[in-house]
């Protein structure tokens, strides 16, 4: 009798468990199964970018150690890509910067982010994005915080995060280039 | 005997099915699910997207549901219900992002949201949990067909005004003639699909369709 009282206190804890480790497991499944198949698209959608970017691109080299993808046409270089990520309001933004050369932005396009429909995904779109195009890495601030890109109205973390995301990302990968440059 | 009680099997999947359609609609019924209802019912394939991941979320959950429902305990009824809807839709978002990846980017953050639909935990709370498997299914798929009806509907209307032209699996279908050039933009935001729901509501109750009780 006592024995099954205590049975019958457990027994919610025990079934959610039980539902719980099944779920897990169950999403490792489809995890494992999709997994591949998710990568190889964005693999593809950074590559289409990538030629949006460079229109002259023939050929790119990834190397996997700096995170940059080194841009070439016929064998020679045109410019540098890499991918940052920025805090943003709603969880990450990932942002694919291609650099003209060190001190350059060429162009940024979003890769993903979760903002606000209608508010903070403005960060996608043509008025925001076309800030970058050909900006001075140091340039790479908000008007207010003296740069030269102009935030989206209610939208200031958003703006923020890209601006700062691409900015820090940028000089940290510059100075991977520069060292790459002296070491060879 | 046996024939008898099949047919009313039938008879009554029958009329579990129907009901969701008209008589139960969540859209312009039980009014449940309109955060997801507003946001994707902006054009005929983003509706269809959003049909198909509450069926299988839908359909998935009141099957576990009503299979397992009189071993469930009052006290953990709720979270092990949430750990299983949020288990199928974290199932579909994988399986989206993995083969439908525009459907995917379209619905964005809308997909993940299917979790706290209230569509689906109300079937699971007023309905599978304490009916069978077999009419449970009957359920979920009625429901899901209205929670269609009504997204196309309201989509139909959205994309139409509001961009004064119909797409729909990427292909054009046509153009109005004044609305093409000056589309009502009101009616691709939120605010513009409250409007339609609204005035189908209203026109709904009017002619009968949906009785007042």
């Amino acid at each position: 009798m006592k024995d099954k009282s205590g049975f019958k206190k457990a027994w919610p804890i025990i079934l959610l468990t039980i539902v719980v480790v099944i779920s897990v497991s169950g999403l490792r499944y489809i995890d494992s199964i999709t997994r591949s198949k998710i990568e190889a698209q964005q693999e593809q959608k950074i590559e289409s970018m990538l030629s949006g970017m460079f229109p002259k691109m023939t050929q790119y080299d990834y190397d996997a150690e700096d995170d940059i993808y080194t841009i070439k046409t016929d064998g020679k270089k045109i410019g540098y890509a890499f991918i940052a990520t920025g805090q943003g309001y709603g969880g990450d933004i990932d942002i694919l910067v291609g650099l003209e050369d060190e001190t350059t932005i060429k162009s940024i396009s979003i890769i993903s982010q979760k903002e606000t429909p209608g508010l903070g995904t403005r960060i996608t779109e043509s008025p925001f994005i076309d800030n970058f195009n050909g900006l001075k890495i140091n340039d790479a601030q908000l008007s207010r915080d003296d740069g030269k890109v102009d935030a989206i109205t209610g939208s200031t973390i958003s703006s923020r995060a890209v601006v700062d995301a691409v900015r820090t990302t940028a000089l940290e990968k510059v100075k991977l280039l520069n060292s790459q440059k002296e070491g060879s | 005997m046996d024939r008898s009680k099949k047919e009313s099997t039938m008879a009554r999947f029958k009329k579990e099915f129907t009901k969701g359609l008209i008589i139960s609609n969540p859209v312009f019924v039980l009014v449940l699910g309109l955060c997801p209802t507003l946001a994707v019912s902006t054009s005929i394939d983003n509706a269809l997207g959003m049909t198909l991941a509450v069926l299988i979320v839908l359909l998935g959950s009141n099957i576990i549901i009503s299979a397992i429902g009189r071993f469930v305990p009052n006290i953990t009824r709720i979270p092990i219900f949430i750990v299983i809807i949020a288990t199928l839709v974290t199932v579909v978002n994988l399986l989206f992002h993995a083969n439908l990846p525009d459907t995917y980017e379209s619905l964005g953050i809308f997909l993940p949201l299917v979790v706290v639909n209230c569509i689906i935990l109300g079937r699971a709370e007023a309905f599978a949990s304490k009916n069978s498997v077999v009419y449970s299914i009957a359920d979920a798929l009625g429901i899901t067909v209205g929670f269609m009806l009504a997204l196309l509907m309201l989509s139909f209307i959205r994309q139409v005004l509001g961009t004064g032209s119909l797409t729909a699996f990427g292909i054009h279908c046509f153009t109005l003639p004044v609305l093409g050039e000056h589309p009502i933009s009101i009616f691709i935001l939120p605010a513009g699909a409250f409007l339609v729901i609204g005035l189908l509501m209203a026109l709904f109750k009017r002619t009968g369709v949906i009785k007042n009780d």
